[in-house]
């Protein structure tokens, strides 16, 4: 993969093992991952747990060193204090100093951008009010719900008014409210001209949020694109019920039989509904309904996944 | 103030204000304390002329050791607690350098021990009045000597936490802070002609490494001057001082170069 210019996170076979145990059991969490995240985006990092997205993450943070291959932000290598000064990072399930007041708690991540006097004062009160937290400022965050934990944490991550923010798992620990005001924060982000990195394996998240996606698993990216472009490459489908006593073959690329209560249900290709409903017909078996369907990113994933496993592509211990 | 300045300050302020509210230092405190009334109660049944020198043990002993065994618990705890508890990722994902970090946690600590030894050192000399001493720039010079010491020992724990659990950090560090008290021992053992040292084969270059390898931590103690009344020059102090700085400089350096090399899985 060429080198893209305007992108504003550029990951080139990154590669990251871990040895593990006192055997020291070696565990390749990526195995050369390349994508490019351009700037203004709203992009979605998609994958099953232990795919990789956290250990991608925190080498872009600059929590982990990778073994090899190369990850810029604004065109500079990661770990760069100049990256971490443009850079708003939620870590998955985000924890504070719990003495401190949620308040304190963004003064203090203030201070650690050199904000301090009246633009910090005003900057976290701001940032307060805008995740819901305004009233709860004063109390200390030990006594913080998971879900405010939450969205202080996503406070601290735009302290800075970051170009780019970098959120692992975003929405884990809020109710749907929660969840959609953290979508509406990357739209309002997005409008602002900002970047979004988000991971999550919260499918719908990622489908109504992202512009453009990259779906790992195993420590490899086995898709990326945009939501619209993967979703229309995977194409439509076509879902039928059918009645039936004898087992019915699925055609081939399609999907099925399930069994859904007494009915068996298929997705199929829409090339082959016809083939197949002729064939239902001569065996005798009744159809219930034929439905078309538009593909989801969730029907992407579980099919990428499956074949992905399916060809053995894995081999992570 | 340069955003640096402003980071290291934010640090070390956060590291102070968690241990000061940790646990284990008002148990340890609370020792101290027992500690300074116990050698009033035995004082009192000292001789007369022996009542100054009890209380005067028991305080540079309660500080001194009660000082190193603060520095050694809480200096193994709060990085490890920082990387166990996460709160690692916020401020490092920051434009905060590793080593300031590092610096940060160093500097809070001994802000917390500053505080702390000083309180304990104006119990110590409200019970050298109570007893008729008169407190001086000696017992002022024998606290700061106990400072360096601390201070040095701070540095040892911080250094081993950056990659050792806190029970192998404690270990260890405690383990230097003896080797450090026992290094005129070690050397005298290892001048003599028949000994240890001298008779087991292969040990003498172990005793070797251990005098140069290791500060001299007696260097810090002057319980003796304080009894017998020898006064304790400035210089000594400075030079003191100065021993425990380039020794606990060193320590942080290597701590940081391990700590730059860390994953934070």
């Amino acid at each position: 993969m060429s080198i893209d210019s305007s992108a504003l996170i550029s990951v080139r076979d990154l590669k990251k093992e871990f040895r593990l145990g006192v055997r020291l059991r070696r565990v390749d969490a990526l195995k050369g991952i390349s994508f490019d995240v351009p700037g203004g985006a709203v992009f979605g990092f998609l994958g099953p747990n232990g795919a990789g997205k956290t250990t991608t993450i925190k080498i872009l943070a600059g929590l982990i060193h990778s073994s090899s291959g190369s990850a810029s932000i604004f065109g500079e290598a990661v770990g760069a204090s100049s990256v971490g000064a443009r850079l708003g990072y939620l870590p998955e399930q985000p924890y504070f100093y719990d003495y401190l007041s949620g308040r304190e708690t963004l003064l203090f991540y203030a201070s650690l951008f050199g904000l301090k006097g009246d633009l910090a004062v005003r900057r976290s009160e701001e940032l307060l009010d805008r995740v819901g937290l305004g009233h709860a400022g004063d109390r200390a965050v030990r006594k913080y719900s998971k879900g405010m934990m939450q969205r202080l944490g996503i406070a601290q991550a735009l302290i800075n008014d970051p170009e780019l923010i970098i959120l692992d798992e975003p929405m884990s620990g809020l109710d749907p409210i929660g969840r959609k005001e953290v979508r509406d924060l990357m739209f309002e982000l997005k409008r602002a001209g900002k970047t979004v990195f988000f991971s999550s394996h919260i499918l719908s998240d990622i489908e109504m949020a992202c512009d453009r996606v990259a779906i790992i698993n195993e420590g490899q990216i086995i898709e990326s694109g945009s939501v619209s472009d993967l979703v229309a490459r995977a194409g439509d489908l076509v879902e039928v019920f059918i009645r039936s006593e004898a087992s019915l073959e699925a055609p081939e690329g399609s999907k099925g039989p399930e069994l859904v209560g007494d009915l068996h249900r298929f997705e199929l290709k829409p090339g082959s509904v016809d083939s197949f409903l002729a064939q239902v017909l001569d065996s005798g078996a009744s159809i219930v309904s034929v439905v078309p369907r538009k593909t989801t990113l969730e029907d992407l994933f579980v099919q990428e996944i499956h074949s992905h496993r399916g060809e053995g592509k894995g081999g992570a211990p | 103030m340069s955003r640096l300045f402003v980071q290291l300050l934010s640090l070390s302020k956060i590291t102070f204000l968690e241990s000061i509210r940790h646990r284990a230092l008002i148990g340890l405190l609370t020792v101290a304390l027992a500690f300074m009334g116990f050698s009033l109660v035995l004082s009192a049944l000292a001789l007369r002329d022996q009542a100054l020198r009890v209380v005067t043990n028991f305080g540079v002993f309660s500080l001194s050791f009660l000082g190193v065994v603060i520095a050694i618990i809480l200096g193994v705890i709060l990085v490890y607690k920082e990387i166990e508890r996460k709160t690692i990722y916020t401020v490092l994902a920051k434009p905060v350098p590793r080593p300031l970090f590092v610096l940060g946690k160093y500097l809070g600590l001994a802000a917390m021990l500053i505080v702390t030894l000083s309180l304990l050192a104006g119990a110590w000399f409200m019970v050298v009045m109570f007893r008729g001493g008169e407190p001086g720039i000696d017992h002022i010079y024998a606290v700061t000597l106990i400072f360096g010491e601390v201070l040095l020992v701070t540095s040892v724990a911080v250094f081993f936490s950056t990659f050792a659990s806190p029970i192998l950090s404690g270990i260890f560090t405690f383990g230097f802070f003896l080797i450090g008290r026992s290094v005129p021992v070690i050397e005298h053992m290892l001048s003599r002609r028949t000994g240890l040292f001298v008779d087991v084969p292969g040990l003498r270059p172990i005793g070797d490494l251990l005098v140069t390898g290791f500060p001299d931590l007696t260097v810090f103690q002057a319980s003796n001057e304080l009894l017998h009344g020898i006064p304790i020059s400035t210089s000594y102090v400075v030079q003191a001082l100065g021993y425990s700085c380039s020794y606990s400089v060193v320590l942080l350096s290597l701590g940081v170069l391990i700590f730059q090399r860390r994953d934070f899985i």
